[in-house]
């Protein structure tokens, strides 16, 4: 062993400080991290808690209503049209939220559990989002909103248009989306519903001119039980999953949501689906597959 | 018997009492293979990224939940856990990067490792790692499961046309 240098062990230990010095460093930013991700995991379980609590609100409150009106109804004797109608007018209102939480939240545990995949067959787009907005409808009129629909495919509103994608996940996406634009808007707005076609992928824009999402909770708003207000009297019911199933379903679609939002001015929501290939459940693929076909001669195929 | 197939789509999982052939195509996500030889059932996942980071859905899509429900899954069939034998695969990394913090497929299969080994379930095979992905097919009934390397240039096409990560 050769001997050192004053100088040489003077620069050895400096060396090594710097060292030390960036390892911890680094596990400071790991501890950061770590709380961070902690701190995200016990908003998540509060909000959990929270959701149970929740669904007095959202879905025995709905039913009470329901009740109480067709029973109102069941005994009237007919005499009173217009009071009729509004009874029935309130008991559809309460039952599409309730169809619709319900659905979303069925969504979710399916999605959680592992166990929905993508079906995809050829769907005429134009009629789909058509359905959607037309469920809308009396929601719609209860705040006096205006669903415009634009629809820039060829070859445009009169004829079918087919893409191959899953329809009743873009259903719940879509549905999701013109939900919360209403829900946002104030009322007497216009709502905006746009499709059309960039690089061959499906484009769906939906755009209010409500409340807005605020630059600090577009960070956050694709989180599961997350809702932007948070208050005890909230004006808007949920229970904050819709967006972060939308999140989760076009994923799985390969797509992608973009959400570009001014508060108080104008809030779009885009997403982005390029068009799905059909799988063959037997070979894996249907088209060019070749490649994924075991022969009987392969050296590459192995046994465990 | 009939033998029914299924294809299995990424961040999902499939377990059944019947007999199946499931197919799945691994890049650097990663699949279980559960297998419990005295009921003859089986399971499987494939998750795409190790672990869940509180945003979004707690969905399968994760290995530290995918996994974890998997094991579930056979014991909610009756399966007794030292009973129960995996096979481990996928992982490989399939898109060159050299940074350390994007070694998504190492990551995936060291937490798939050592969910399996928190419970003490044993691993009978494994091919991991390396720079392709796999196409498997596994027999729930046997716990037979054949693998076909995938060589870097067609995980392109693919990529292009299902979105394998």
């Amino acid at each position: 062993m050769q001997n050192l240098t004053d100088d040489q062990i003077l620069q050895e230990l400096e060396k090594r400080f710097r060292q030390s010095k960036k390892s911890v460093q680094k596990l400071k930013k790991l501890t950061n991290e770590l709380t961070e991700v902690n701190k995200k995991l016990e908003e998540s379980e509060a909000m959990k808690s929270h959701f149970i609590s929740n669904i007095t609100n959202e879905i025995v409150n709905p039913f009470a209503a329901i009740l109480g009106l067709s029973k109102n109804i069941l005994e009237s004797e007919g005499e009173d049209w217009d009071k009729i109608i509004s009874m029935v007018q309130l008991i559809h209102s309460e039952a599409f939220n309730l169809d619709f939480q319900l659905k979303n939240i069925f969504a979710a545990a399916k999605i959680e559990a592992g166990e929905w995949a993508p079906e995809i067959t050829n769907v005429d787009i134009n009629q789909l989002i058509k359905n959607v907005i037309e469920s809308f409808r009396y929601e719609a009129e209860k705040k006096q909103i205006n669903i415009k629909y634009s629809f820039d495919i060829y070859p445009g509103v009169q004829k079918s248009f087919y893409f191959p994608t899953d329809p009743e996940k873009l259903n719940i996406i879509l549905t999701n989306l013109i939900s919360n634009a209403i829900k946002f808007s104030y009322e007497k707005a216009d709502i905006i519903v746009k499709a059309f076609l960039k690089n061959e992928s499906l484009v769906l824009s939906v755009t209010d001119f409500g409340a807005g999402v605020s630059e600090e909770n577009k960070k956050v708003i694709f989180n599961r039980f997350k809702k932007a207000d948070t208050g005890i009297n909230i004006i808007n019911r949920g229970h904050g999953l819709g967006l972060s199933i939308n999140k989760a379903i076009i994923d799985m679609l390969n797509g992608n949501i973009d959400l570009q939002s001014k508060p108080e001015e104008k809030t779009v929501f885009s997403i982005t689906i390029p068009p799905g290939e059909v799988i063959d459940e037997i070979e894996g693929f249907a088209s060019d597959g070749n490649e994924f076909m075991f022969n009987d001669n392969d050296d590459d195929k192995e046994v465990f | 018997m009939e033998q029914k197939t299924h294809f299995l789509y990424p961040s999902t999982l499939f377990a059944s009492r019947d007999r199946y052939i499931v197919n799945t195509i691994l890049g650097s996500c990663v699949a279980v293979c559960l297998y419990d030889p005295v009921l003859k059932i089986g399971a499987i996942n494939h998750f795409m990224l190790p672990l869940w980071n509180g945003q979004g859905l707690a969905s399968t899509k994760y290995g530290n939940i995918a996994t974890e429900k998997l094991i579930e899954k056979m014991t909610g069939y009756g399966c007794y856990k030292n009973k129960i034998i995996a096979k481990v695969f996928g992982g490989g990394e399939v898109i060159d990067t050299k940074i350390s913090q994007f070694l998504i497929g190492e990551r995936n299969i060291e937490i798939a490792l050592k969910i399996l080994k928190e419970h003490n379930i044993k691993i009978k095979a494994q091919s991991t790692g390396g720079q392709y992905g796999r196409k498997i097919i596994y027999n729930t009934y046997t716990g037979e499961v054949i693998q076909k390397i995938i060589k870097k240039q067609s995980i392109k096409q693919i990529d292009k046309s299902v979105g394998l990560r």
